[in-house]
């Protein structure tokens, strides 16, 4: 495909999906909700494109293209497949070139097993969970179009093992996991970090309608030379917050990593932000983030600031616009999206 | 006549807060009451169980009083709120709630299906069916 017809071809993706709601409507289905087969499978999926412009880079992308499949054998055992395709179409606007990458990767692959209310069992690949941003890790359920550094680069963001979770006897509101992985993931294509081993548990205590706070704590082994030749061991100390109500969401997450390295001393790394999302009308919501990461390796902490603009014409349909103010400006850019959760 | 007054007043308001729908199971259910965090928790399909029984809600299908009141009253949420919810519910993997076209039907489901869990108007309740919330 040449980027003139991956243009027109996306302004009429982004035309017919701005209908599609009414169109939807019409045939019973419901946009954001999958298509339900019977009780053992319903069928959905999303996918995000994304405009990224700076200094040095003017690119558009197809980000992620996923089908999921799930459904429920019992009251007890249900299951859940997702496939990913990452970066699938990379357009170089500034150098005119592209590139495709369709070959999809198993994204999450899992049994789930429900003894009780109290205690449940996860297994296979799942998204770690850990804080907010990294158990809503698709475009289209996210505020903004980009992540915090804190959510890529400082907890493996998938994990191929075990989750036993529940509701925590100790409090109604009051829900607990206990994760281990002792193994490589299922699929290392597009995950951020490559463990061999991690386990860790995490606690989210509900207050309210409104405020939710949590933490979590655990440690991770990577894989020598997957993504740097020198660090093996980490472990991470995990704290979060949330509040919601009808006009205003803020929400804050910070992580301390302590990694050590093969031949080398203890490295520390931290990393926070802060977002607050302001609802000024239905459908259409300003957003602002201050990220602070700093890393023992490098001198200098990274600071940035986004001011960014969110419409969705219904909630699984989301346009968004940011700019980023970096530290080093010569990093500020501007990004948008257009995604959708079908 | 003051007394007669009061007594009138009284009354009428007793009528006006009356509730009109309950949430209800089958009668040889082992469940006897459920407050309304439990129950949104349950129609929310975040709690899936009451003990070891399994619970299986089901909502009315549409836009009937019944369910928007249940909905504003016990979920304590709108309809765009539910919505989202179930949209990022989605992605997790769970499903909303099995839906009945009709209340005739809410009420049969009831008293077949093991573990079901629904909402009808207090009239239609009989001896086939236990309250356990009123709203």
């Amino acid at each position: 495909m040449t980027l003139v017809e991956f243009r027109v071809v996306g302004a009429c993706l982004v035309l017919c999906l701005l209908h599609l709601p009414v169109m939807a409507q019409d045939s019973g289905y419901e946009i954001g909700l999958g298509k339900s087969v019977n009780d053992w499978l319903t069928l959905g999926g999303y996918f995000s494109t994304e405009y990224e412009k700076s200094s040095d880079v003017d690119q558009l992308q197809l980000d992620d293209v996923a089908v999921m499949a799930y459904g429920e054998f019992s009251n007890r055992f249900s299951y859940l497949l997702e496939l990913e395709s990452v970066n699938a179409y990379v357009a170089n606007l500034e150098r005119d070139t592209t590139s495709s990458n369709f070959p999809p990767t198993i994204e999450r692959l899992y049994i789930d097993y429900k003894r009780s209310d109290h205690v449940s069992v996860r297994v296979g690949k799942q998204i770690t969970p850990v804080g907010y941003w990294n158990q809503q890790p698709i475009n289209v359920l996210r505020e903004t179009s980009s992540n915090p550094r804190f959510s890529k680069e400082m907890v493996p963001k998938f994990l191929t093992g075990i989750d036993v979770h529940g509701f925590a006897p100790l409090g109604e509101d009051l829900t607990y996991h206990v994760y281990l992985q002792n193994s490589r993931d299922m699929d290392e294509a597009n995950i951020n970090i490559k463990p061999v081993s991690h386990y860790g548990f995490a606690l989210a205590k509900q207050y309210g309608k409104g405020w939710r706070i949590g933490g979590s704590a655990g440690q991770f082994k990577e894989a020598m030379g997957s993504t740097s030749s020198t660090r093996t061991f980490t472990r991470y100390w995990q704290a979060n917050g949330r509040f919601d109500n009808e006009r205003y969401s803020l929400i804050a997450e910070g992580i301390i990593n302590s990694e050590s390295a093969v031949g080398a001393g203890r490295e520390r790394s931290k990393a926070v932000y802060v977002q607050g999302e302001y609802r000024y009308r239905p459908r259409h919501s300003l957003i602002s983030r201050l990220e602070y990461f700093h890393d023992t390796g490098v001198t200098v902490p990274e600071r940035i600031g986004i001011l960014g603009y969110s419409f969705r014409p219904v909630f699984p349909v989301s346009l968004k616009f940011e700019y980023q103010w970096h530290q080093e400006s010569s990093y500020n850019r501007f990004v948008s999206s257009f995604s959708v959760l079908f | 006549m003051r007394i007669i007054l009061l007594l009138l007043s009284i009354a009428l308001v007793s009528v006006a807060e009356a509730a009109e729908y309950a949430v209800v199971v089958a009668r040889n259910s082992p469940i006897e009451a459920l407050d309304s965090e439990r129950l949104r928790d349950i129609f929310l399909r975040r709690r899936s169980f009451e003990g070891n029984i399994p619970l299986v809600p089901v909502n009315l299908l549409g836009e009937e009083a019944v369910r928007t009141q249940f909905e504003s009253q016990v979920l304590q949420m709108d309809r765009g709120q539910i919505n989202q919810y179930w949209v990022t519910s989605h992605f997790q993997g769970i499903k909303p709630p099995a839906t009945q076209a009709s209340l005739q039907s809410i009420k049969t489901f009831i008293e077949r299906v093991d573990g079901a869990i629904g909402y009808l108007p207090i009239s239609m309740v009989d001896d086939g069916l236990k309250v356990l919330h009123e709203f």
